[in-house]
């Protein structure tokens, strides 16, 4: 029976979903845009935050939310030292293509040691309200849902107000627009790279975290993520952050409204007709400015 | 064949006709030969066969693989995919339409490369990234129709291919499985050995160097690289195919893993793209390796984390392959190679003199030249 309350609940869930997408897209379009790499880790990182954020509430009995704190700061750091050590010594004429390899083999590898560490079970965080529920006009929201949405609007905002607003984002968004110009007015492009992949992995943190909070959890769930999130940015426009985050909104409700009349997998299949679509009739994605047209 | 000493066919005035490198190949290749005929009579038991089975259908997968990433440089990681729809191509058609084992793998093949057209559309209009991105999509989204899609695939029960030769016992099948499987990869390296050679390979090699530039020079880079990524799919799926004969049991989890994706890149650019025989050599050593390691320590994570170090070192360092890095290494301890400026023009000349002369005596010493053509073939 598909009554109108079930399909405000779907409505609400798919875009609580969306705003997570959003913010993991923002992070892999951060990436594009720096340096015009497809980051295949970064989902791989986001299953190692949820992962994180589990082992300091099941071993430590800190609140998963608490877990930021450390992960946050840890990610930065990380993203930086991906960038400057690894990503930056490839060839410029192949960067692409080696880029998508070596942050394959890094996901691969987070992938290995998360299976090692903690083996293939299943994971589940219990928290205390871990099953309280909101009623709202009839629908039912889990409040874990709503943090975790909370967690992903706030991190949008951060993003978007440190990108628009600080001396920093003009020199991101002006080694994003173009480097040799940026370059000329005095930006330090190589140093503003590493610390936009920061950022981006910074996102990925967050995410993992707000994944965390109601989802099982398990070593190779990054690849149920990273599809759907390529998706997103291709048909939002490689390299366009709002493109990418409408993308995600417009795909997570999809996705969920389509959970009522299919099963959950044929649901998700949704992402992969939208980017093959999307490929195939406006290659440059719906949003995208320049940047997408040649790549 | 690629062989080195044909010189015959050619004019042997021009070119130069038996060096010591080209010989040196062509021995080599003879070994190759030799060994892949030989090796079933070798093997000790049935389980090293079907092993060397398992690395010659790698061997057979990244040289299919080479197809686009060695000519136009764009990497698949999605051709694990390819391979699984020619297995399931091929194991839904002698199970559902009863056709013959062999027709059913030429049907698979022409089909999925029939598929590949749109797939390289989407794919291939635009740059890299995009293909990238729709490689790995493929696996993806293949994985989640074949899982699902129960009552036609089995789902994640699996689906029963029956063998196409009934009566013969399990070495005696293997055996005629090894002969298919190297007759195949024949077909496959003689196909990118023409390609290599032809006007056409010359364009999608342009593009690999530069897009731009090999657009701006005329070349229809679009259905150039569509194409060999037809090309490519028909292959891959021919080995996919050929495997769900073999093996006769198909499970979506393996079949559509990007993981046999990333696989076919690491032995690829582990041999070196470039080069004809680069995949072939990278799946004897990535392949022999993950059969051993398989054995020796079951499946573990460590897998993954040692295929992701490998892959990483590879794209990091050499980039080109391990036989060029190799090669580069050894160059540092010799002494440097002079640049043509730092030889005269009077020096060159009697250079080139020196070189016609032998040439034309070499030619002269062997009359014909055509029975040294025999034994290379």
């Amino acid at each position: 029976m598909t009554s109108g309350a079930l399909i405000f609940q779907s409505v609400i869930l798919g875009l609580l979903l969306g705003g997570l997408y959003a913010l993991l897209a923002s992070g892999l379009t951060l990436y594009f845009g720096i340096m015009r790499v497809v980051m295949i880790a970064h989902s791989a990182f986001l299953i190692l935050a949820a992962y994180l954020a589990w082992w300091s509430q099941t071993r430590l009995g800190v609140d998963p939310l608490l877990s930021l704190v450390v992960t946050v700061p840890l990610f930065f750091a990380a993203g930086v030292l991906l960038q400057r050590g690894l990503l930056s010594r490839l060839r410029p004429a192949t960067l692409t293509m080696m880029s998508v390899l070596l942050t394959f083999a890094i996901a691969v590898i987070i992938e290995g040691l998360l299976g090692y560490a903690f083996t293939g079970t299943q994971r589940r965080i219990q928290l205390g309200y871990g099953t309280a529920n909101l009623e709202l006009l009839g629908a039912r929201i889990a409040v874990v849902k709503l943090i975790a949405f909370g967690l992903a609007v706030a991190a949008l905002l951060t993003l978007y107000l440190l990108l628009k607003r600080t001396t920093f984002g003009w020199a991101l968004r002006a080694t994003i627009q173009h480097p040799d110009a940026a370059r000329l007015v005095g930006i330090d492009t190589n140093r503003v790279a590493g610390y936009g992949f920061g950022i981006g992995l910074a996102t990925a943190a967050v995410g993992g975290t707000a994944l965390a909070l109601d989802t099982t959890i398990y070593p190779s769930l990054h690849w149920h993520w990273i599809g759907p999130l390529m998706a997103i940015i291709v048909v939002g426009g490689l390299g366009s952050v709002p493109g990418a985050a409408a993308a995600a909104m417009v795909l997570g409700l999809t996705q969920s409204l389509l959970q009522i009349p299919l099963n959950t997998t044929w649901a998700q299949t949704i992402f992969y007709l939208a980017l093959f679509a999307t490929l195939a009739f406006r290659p440059q994605g719906f949003f995208g400015g320049r940047l997408a047209q040649r790549f | 064949m690629p062989s080195a000493s044909d010189p015959a066919t050619t004019s042997a005035a021009r070119r130069p006709a038996v060096t010591p490198a080209r010989a040196a190949r062509g021995v080599l290749l003879l070994l190759v030969v030799v060994a892949a005929l030989s090796f079933p009579s070798l093997a000790p038991n049935p389980y090293v066969l079907s092993a060397g089975i398992l690395v010659l259908n790698y061997a057979l997968l990244s040289t299919s693989w080479n197809f686009v990433g060695g000519f136009t440089g764009y990497i698949s990681l999605g051709h694990g995919a390819l391979a699984g729809l020619g297995a399931y191509g091929t194991g839904l058609l002698v199970t559902k339409a009863g056709l013959p084992s062999f027709l059913a793998l030429l049907v698979a093949a022409l089909v999925v490369a029939a598929l590949a057209v749109p797939i390289g559309y989407a794919a291939l209009r635009v740059r890299g990234a995009s293909f990238v991105i729709v490689s790995i999509a493929l696996v993806l989204v293949l994985l989640l129709v074949f899982q699902s899609w129960a009552s036609f695939t089995g789902g994640s029960r699996g689906l029963t291919v029956p063998r196409p030769f009934p009566d013969l016992l399990r070495p005696e099948h293997h055996r005629v499985f090894w002969f298919l499987f190297a007759g195949l990869l024949a077909l496959a390296l003689l196909v990118w050995w023409l390609i290599d050679r032809s006007r056409f390979g010359l364009g999608l090699k342009a593009i690999r160097e530069d897009e731009d530039k090999a657009e701006s020079l005329g070349i229809p880079t679009f259905a150039y690289k569509l194409v060999v990524f037809v090309v490519s799919a028909g292959f891959t799926a021919a080995a996919g195919g050929l495997y769900a004969l073999w093996f006769g049991d198909l499970d979506p989890v393996f079949q559509f893993s990007i993981l046999t994706g990333s696989y076919l890149v690491l032995m690829a650019l582990l041999g070196g793209v470039r080069s004809l025989f680069g995949p072939l050599l990278g799946a004897l050593v990535v392949g022999t390796a993950l059969e051993y390691f398989k054995v020796e320590y079951g499946s573990t994570p460590l897998h993954l984390v040692a295929t992701g170090l490998l892959l990483a070192v590879v794209v990091l360092f050499m980039p080109d392959g391990v036989l060029p890095a190799v090669a580069a290494g050894i160059d540092r301890f010799r002494p440097a190679q002079q640049s043509i400026r730092e030889v005269t023009a009077a020096e060159l000349r009697e250079q080139r003199a020196g070189g016609a002369a032998a040439e034309t005596e070499l030619a002269g010493a062997r009359p014909g030249g055509a029975p040294a053509t025999k034994e290379g073939a």
